[in-house]
């Protein structure tokens, strides 16, 4: 019997210093757990016609276990991958001594759906969250998956859940049917602010790859989700939405983080040319970027020379917008042991592991255990 | 400057007017009766902002062959044949006139002087065809396409393309810009010209991706893509990741028998302009060391496009060695221009 457990059992409290903070973990839900949540005309469209999004999986299979850990699928009824809370707490909080994990749902995410469906839909992904995943352990954290394509529903479900402190984010993917700078979508930005929480834009959505044509492959689909982020950031630092909404937190999720250098000197060499291109834009990219944005790590780029990534890093001034993630319980898990090389020094990796995300999600720096 | 190769200098007609010689009757008739216009890539180079590229032989030698570079050899890009990108049969004759025009116009009146091959973008079959046609004119050094594309270059249906220019001793030139009209982000279009114009970066990059995850550079191992005007300092941060899912997922792609940054390395070339880079010396040497292990870099003025003045502080910080290779030695290698050839052309 361990220290903690035998604390626990004498019914003492304790406390444990936080340590580490998964900011991209996927709980997912299969159909029909989603299904007891929608209304009965929301539930019989759903089991006569399906969702109009087609799975990624359809277009760019994996390689291998549907690209998942091998050890991901529980030996349940009815579950797939992501779908047992039992299954994640033990490969995941439990095994790395997680002390909060961010549950990131990509169930809601598509921008086929008729309103109605949406709204009712992100909705019952939320429902699903609370009740099978942020009640079932103290260590979880949701996001807010909201029907971001028609911005006003979104705004309400984001009220909905506001109350709710347990939901530390709200969830975008990170293409959408419009830029993701768009005006259209700033109502969804402000009602995150104004309830204090970031919005996390998460690798996937409607990628429709229009610059070069769509790839062949799900490696270089998959590569490309990091170029996909890049033209999104320079969405959202061109259109002006930080000027717009100056307390806009946004965490670019699953994406790299070693390209943000060089996109930060492209943008702020245009700028200087193009000053009457951005008029709204008073001051340099580099600088609304360095304000307003976050990144998580997972998948971590890995140069040669681990040195190289520090340089990445500093080059861009990232040190304290870095989120550890694992995006468990995909076939590119990052472990929390292994995946941040020594290179970084013992202060950085502490910040990236967890300082940095307490401080933008607010959580508390202690957390009771044994609860 | 005089022992530059300058790998990027614009040249465009004026009008369709000057290619009428080189046009039938029918696209004669075509152009004027539909009223189809030059308009100097305007949503690319606004005139307002950029200076329209030489038209004539004089003015090129007026305002970069006798200015202060007076490079030894400048590769002429025209970028024309991207206005007519869907008729695909409007596209292959103008390429074709196109192609004309600039070795009469250009190269058949100085030696320095080399273009890249104008083909359709739309159409492969018609771009072989004038491979086949113009392309071992010794005045022509490589295949020109835009870095916008309906399907990325690397695509096996592409493929005849490039067995075509080794046939022919051509390499490939990957431009910016092409597809006007066409939304360039994964999620439509841009609202700020300074979007579009940096839009060129990730789609240059997802048709790195192309070619290697195809297995093109397998195919055609003496092939080499020149990338211009779209950046390279992106490049070393998305090799990393590269090679990092390669390891993962390899069995997709079994063609692909190296790390994918080894054949960036031996395979692709990026030009000067734009340089965008840090200010702090320090970082503008970390991006030289990173950029040393991923591709080399070839000189370009891009003229008369204007990117800043990066270009001067990356060639402060280069040992001499390195400084003569990105300005001529890496280009006279990859156009086959050795030291002491002789340049002229006919």
């Amino acid at each position: 019997m361990s220290q903690l457990e035998a604390h626990t059992d004498a019914g003492v409290a304790m406390k444990r210093a936080v340590k580490l903070v998964d900011c991209d973990v996927h709980a997912q839900a299969t159909e029909p757990m989603l299904a007891k949540y929608l209304s009965a005309p929301a539930r019989r469209l759903l089991e006569r016609y399906g969702r109009r999004t087609p799975r990624v999986t359809e277009w760019y299979p994996r390689a291998r276990n549907a690209g998942m850990r091998v050890d991901a699928w529980p030996d349940k009824p009815g579950h797939i991958w992501g779908s047992d809370p039992e299954t994640m707490r033990a490969q995941l909080l439990d095994e790395f001594e997680v002390d909060y994990a961010v549950l990131e749902v990509l169930s809601g995410q598509d921008c086929y759906d008729h309103p109605d469906f949406a709204a009712e839909w992100n909705s019952a992904v939320n429902e699903w969250q609370a009740e099978e995943w942020l009640s079932f352990d103290s260590r979880l954290r949701g996001t807010i998956a909201v029907p971001h394509e028609y911005p006003d529903l979104a705004v309400a479900e984001i009220q909905r859940r506001a109350a709710d402190d347990r939901f530390v984010a709200v969830l975008l993917p990170a293409s959408a049917a419009e830029q993701l700078g768009a005006p259209k979508y700033w109502p969804i930005y402000e009602a995150a602010t104004a309830c204090g929480r970031p919005v996390a834009f998460h690798t996937g959505g409607y990628v429709d790859h229009r610059g070069a044509g769509y790839p062949s492959f799900y490696l270089d689909y998959h590569v490309g989700n990091g170029i996909v982020m890049q033209t999104q950031l320079t969405s959202m630092v061109a259109g002006g939405m930080f000027e717009a909404i100056p307390g806009l937190r946004v965490i670019l999720t699953e994406c790299g983080v070693a390209w943000t250098a060089a996109l930060i000197w492209s943008l702020d060499a245009a700028w200087e040319l193009m000053r009457e291109d951005h008029p709204r834009l008073e001051r340099r990219p580099s600088e609304y970027i360095r304000e307003h944005v976050w990144f998580t790590t997972q998948p971590i780029e890995e140069p040669d020379d681990p040195q190289h990534l520090v340089w990445a890093i500093e080059q861009a001034r990232l040190g304290d917008r870095l989120l550890f993630a694992t995006d468990y319980p995909h076939w590119d898990f990052d472990s929390p042991k292994q995946a941040l090389p020594r290179a970084l020094g013992d202060s950085l990796r502490r910040a990236i592991l967890c300082e940095n995300a307490l401080a933008l999600y607010g959580l508390p720096r202690e957390r009771a255990v044994g609860e | 400057m005089d022992d530059a190769i300058d790998c990027d200098v614009h040249c465009a007609p004026e009008s369709y007017d000057v290619l009428f010689p080189y046009l039938s009757d029918y696209w004669r008739q075509y152009i004027t009766e539909a009223g189809v216009r030059l308009n100097g890539m305007a949503h690319a180079y606004p005139r307002g902002v950029v200076a329209p590229a030489p038209a004539s032989y004089e003015a090129l030698a007026e305002r970069v062959l006798r200015g202060a570079s007076e490079p030894r050899i400048v590769v002429l890009n025209c970028l024309t044949g991207f206005e007519t990108h869907r008729n695909p049969y409007f596209a292959a004759a103008v390429a074709a006139a196109l192609n004309d025009w600039l070795r009469e116009e250009f190269l058949s009146r100085d030696s320095r002087l080399r273009a890249s091959l104008v083909v359709s973008t739309v159409s492969p079959d018609d771009a072989v065809s004038e491979i086949e046609r113009m392309g071992e004119d010794p005045g022509f050094v490589q295949v020109l396409l835009p870095v916008r594309s309906d399907l990325p270059w690397g695509h096996k249906n592409n493929h005849p393309m490039f067995a075509a220019a080794r046939a022919a001793g051509l390499q490939v030139g990957l431009h910016a810009w092409g597809r006007a009209g066409k939304a360039p982000t994964p999620s439509g279009f841009t609202t700020t010209y300074l979007e579009d114009y940096l839009g060129n970066q990730p789609i240059a990059q997802a048709q790195v991706l192309s070619f290697i995850s195809e297995g093109v550079f397998e195919r055609f191992p003496e092939l080499r893509v020149v990338v211009s005007e779209c950046g390279f300092a992106w490049l070393a941060p998305l090799l990393w990741r590269f090679d990092k899912d390669w390891k993962g997922v390899w069995r997709e792609v079994p063609w692909v028998k190296r790390r994918p940054s080894e054949y960036v390395r031996e395979h692709f070339c990026f030009t000067t302009a734009p340089a965008h880079l840090p200010s702090d010396p320090v970082a503008i040497d970390q991006v030289v060391e990173m950029m040393a292990g991923s591709a080399a870099l070839v000189y370009a003025s891009d003229y008369p496009h204007e990117h800043g003045d990066a270009l001067a502080a990356l060639l402060g910080r280069l040992s001499d060695e390195q400084r003569r290779r990105l300005m001529c030695g890496t280009a006279a290698d990859l156009y086959g221009l050795a030291a002491g050839a002789d340049y002229q052309i006919r």
